[in-house]
């Protein structure tokens, strides 16, 4: 990354950065993997792998981030899907073949997915 | 325990290290960290090299390595089995997956098995404690363990 | 309505890539370092002192007036040092914030920084942490490439650099001055008060130490306002608390809410209630040094004070929910042996009280308790913590003194009838058998490793009890529910 010279260009870097996200969110699946010691600990390790596999397969556009803890524990492993222009979904205890359900349920089906969590946002 | 490391090797790798930190006294504690990382644990025949390294006197070398409780004179074993002992774990019966481990592997809480594969140790909270009760061994976290689970999870590690 | 979490210290944690510095300036990273640079550094004091942010390790002291203490005195050199050395056992937030946010901390660092007129950061972080340790490595070196931390930050003429410091597993250095101790290659051991580590800290220069949680509040609270900030919570605690939530309790997890909810919300309404829908025994919160609390205690606010008159306190957020099957004894010995254990042994009260303390209560968990034991506990409680020299020993025994308060029945039931209602004691367990059950298959005379099983195949077994190790192995082996523990 460039340096960041001064407040203003920190302030274009920002609402530049906010709009390609946003683009992205209207345009693409955007999927979150949490990353952090109990969700790896619990096996999300496989899952993005899965993922990273699984997607580029699909006709569709994506991101694949990998996120920290959603303080969720009690349902890790957990991967938040955000379809375009809809709201996201908070997917729990997630393993490969739920990965695969999801892809190919809610992904490309749009269809619901059993186990789903409600996430607090701020 | 008896220490088989060469003593030259332990002088080079040591200067290696102190020189990394310009042989600074206040870096004794990261000086520490990366030689039990190199040699696996701390005999005293590493703590005198640090000592002359850094010029201070290697009681005050001791007196750290026995301070706090990540360093270790003792080798563990090529498969360290750590029990947490955090809370969570406590009340989830941490307890008694120990003392399944201590009979599976018929050693006690702090011991190494005769063959050198495993060590056995008890930690503080390793902050997974939506997993409790949590086995770590190496760096694979083991979650949710039943002490039914201790045979399984040993067979896992060959010799 | 039901309680709900709010959260700004845990605000981009499971939402952004802590790996990419750009997902953090998207989500108004780094604009409170940009807008606090361009204002005075009193400024910054003033509006952290207006938010009513207190320490969130566990001590609650003001952070705005901390800064202000550290701001003052005139020095060629100052240190920020971020206590990242999380050791309370089951608390986990500041792992969280480290692994899922690590440039709100660096922000806040810098702001800190700019604001006491320090150019050097240091975060004291434990070894047992090497994903955080990993993530924050690359934050920094991220935020240095974007001209975000270093030499002449948006051209401001502020300079700040951030380095890492290994902890290796001392609790005791949770305690301000033996952090610095630490940090300077030392024993972990504190140092009385004062001078404080604001007039004389790290290398014998003004230091200011905060929490990981505290600082992530700071970019939070300078973004959106003082005022926005101190509308949250009660009136002497503003803003919100992370908890770890653990033990018996149906939704695990890591959650912040505003200060003010009480515990049964957090624990009933954000927890979902008790695991296997047990009976709720007690909820203990601030680690090894706060206290266990009850039944009566559940509509009590979260705030700082409400939580110290209660008997119990802060800390840093570890919160384990305990039902009918824990004996709270056993739990106050529990808490006894981790701080005996990390007592750092400079001061007598404190190194010798609280083994003295813990002999005792194994005493009574093996059935060797007297009456007049109980007296004994709170008269040592009342010296240690009244002498000690830091705040692990001047809190110490809380959890001996709170389980007493509140579970003076258990003690009793230990000591007069031998028993553990819980079951937890394996001292004062008698196993026998279930006659009307027993096929005598033999299977727990051969697990039996005291030999203390009699009885022929098919025959009813029996137990002597004089021999008997109290193992459990018996009960484990029989298939016929045919061994009881009372």
């Amino acid at each position: 990354m460039d340096k960041v010279k001064n407040t203003e260009e920190l302030k274009v870097l920002q609402s530049t950065l906010r709009k390609a996200a946003e683009e992205a969110a209207s345009s693409k699946v955007v999927i979150k993997i949490a990353m952090a010691t109990c969700s790896i600990a619990s096996g999300s390790k496989p899952v993005l792998d899965f993922f990273k596999e699984e997607m580029p397969r699909q006709p569709l556009e994506f991101i694949i981030k990998s996120t920290g803890c959603t303080g969720l524990c009690h349902s890790e492993p957990t991967v938040e899907v955000t379809l375009p222009g809809k709201a996201p979904v908070m997917f729990g205890h997630v393993d490969v073949k739920k990965a695969a359900a999801i892809v190919n349920d809610y992904i490309k089906g749009g269809k619901p997915v059993e186990g789903t969590v409600e996430v607090c946002r701020s | 325990m008896t220490c088989s490391i060469n003593q030259q090797i332990i002088n080079e790798k040591i200067v290696e290290i102190c020189s990394e930190f310009k042989n600074d006294p206040d870096e004794l504690i990261a000086i520490l960290h990366k030689a039990q990382g190199h040699f696996g644990f701390l005999p005293s025949e590493v703590q005198q090299a640090v000592a002359e390294q850094l010029h201070i006197p290697v009681s005050k070398v001791f007196g750290v390595v026995t301070f706090y409780s990540y360093f270790t004179m003792e080798p563990k074993g090529k498969y360290p089995i750590s029990i947490c002992m955090g809370t969570a774990c406590y009340v989830k019966g941490a307890e008694k997956v120990l003392h399944e481990f201590e009979s599976k592997l018929k050693i006690k809480n702090g011991q190494t098995t005769s063959d050198g594969r495993f060590s056995l140790n008890t930690l503080r909270c390793i902050g997974a404690c939506g997993l409790a009760p949590v086995v770590m061994i190496g760096e694979k976290v083991y979650g949710g363990v039943k002490p039914e689970d201790a045979g399984k999870i040993i067979s896992e590690y060959p010799a | 309505m039901k309680a709900q979490q709010l959260k700004i210290a845990l605000r981009n944690c499971g939402f952004i890539d802590p790996e990419e510095i750009q997902d953090y300036i998207a989500n108004e990273g780094y604009l409170a370092l940009a807008s606090s640079l361009s204002g005075s550094r009193q400024a910054v004091i003033e509006t952290i002192k207006k938010s009513g942010l207190r320490g969130r390790g566990g001590g609650g002291f003001a952070t705005g007036l901390k800064w202000e203490f550290a701001a003052k005195p005139e020095a060629d050199r100052k240190f920020v040092v971020c206590n990242a050395d999380e050791g309370d056992p089951g608390a986990f937030m500041d792992r969280a914030v480290l692994e899922g946010d690590p440039h709100s901390v660096l922000e806040a660092m810098a702001i800190c920084g700019y604001a006491i007129g320090a150019d050097e950061g240091y975060i004291y972080i434990r070894a047992e942490y090497p994903l955080a340790i990993k993530r924050l490595r690359i934050a920094i070196a991220q935020a240095e490439e974007a001209g975000l931390l270093g030499e002449n930050i948006l051209n401001s003429g502020f300079s700040f650099k951030i380095k890492l410091k290994y902890g290796a597993g001392a609790f005791v250095c949770g305690e301000e001055t033996a952090l610095i101790k630490s940090m300077e290659g030392h024993r972990g051991e504190p140092v009385s008060k004062p001078p404080f580590p604001a007039t004389k800290g790290y290398r014998g220069k003004p230091t200011n130490v905060n929490n990981v949680e505290t600082f992530a509040n700071v970019p939070a609270i300078i973004n959106r306002g003082a005022d926005w900030f101190a509308a949250i919570g009660t009136e002497k605690s503003k803003g919100t608390k992370v908890f770890a939530l653990a033990g018996k309790v149906k939704k695990v997890g890591l959650v912040e809410v505003p200060m003010g909810t009480t515990l049964r919300q957090l624990i009933y309404e954000i927890g979902g209630g008790i695991l296997g829908d047990k009976q709720f025994q007690a909820v203990q919160t601030g680690g090894p040094s706060g206290g266990c609390l009850t039944v009566k205690h559940l509509d009590t606010p979260i705030d700082y004070e409400s939580l110290i008159a209660a008997g119990s306190m802060m800390g840093s957020g570890g919160m384990i929910v305990m039902d009918e099957d824990d004996c709270m004894v056993a739990v106050a010995q529990f808490y006894l042996d981790f701080t005996m254990e990390e007592s750092c042994g400079k001061c007598v009260p404190c190194r010798e009280g609280n083994k003295a303390l813990y002999n005792i209560l194994h005493k009574i968990t093996h059935g060797e308790g007297t009456m007049a034991d109980i007296d004994r506990l709170k008269e040592l409680a009342v010296v240690i913590k009244s002498t000690s020299l830091c705040g692990l020993g001047q809190t110490a025994p809380n959890p001996v003194l709170s389980t007493i308060n509140n579970f003076y029945d258990d003690y009793v039931q230990h000591i007069v009838d031998k028993k553990c209602r819980a079951k937890r004691c394996r001292a004062l367990l008698e196993y026998r058998v279930v006659e009307e059950n027993c096929i005598g298959c033999g299977a727990c005379k051969r697990a039996c490793p005291a030999d203390a099983i009699t009885g022929e195949l098919k025959q009813k077994h029996f137990i002597d009890q004089e021999k008997c190790i109290k193992c459990g192995a018996c009960h484990q082996k029989c298939k016929f529910n045919a061994i009881a523990i009372d």
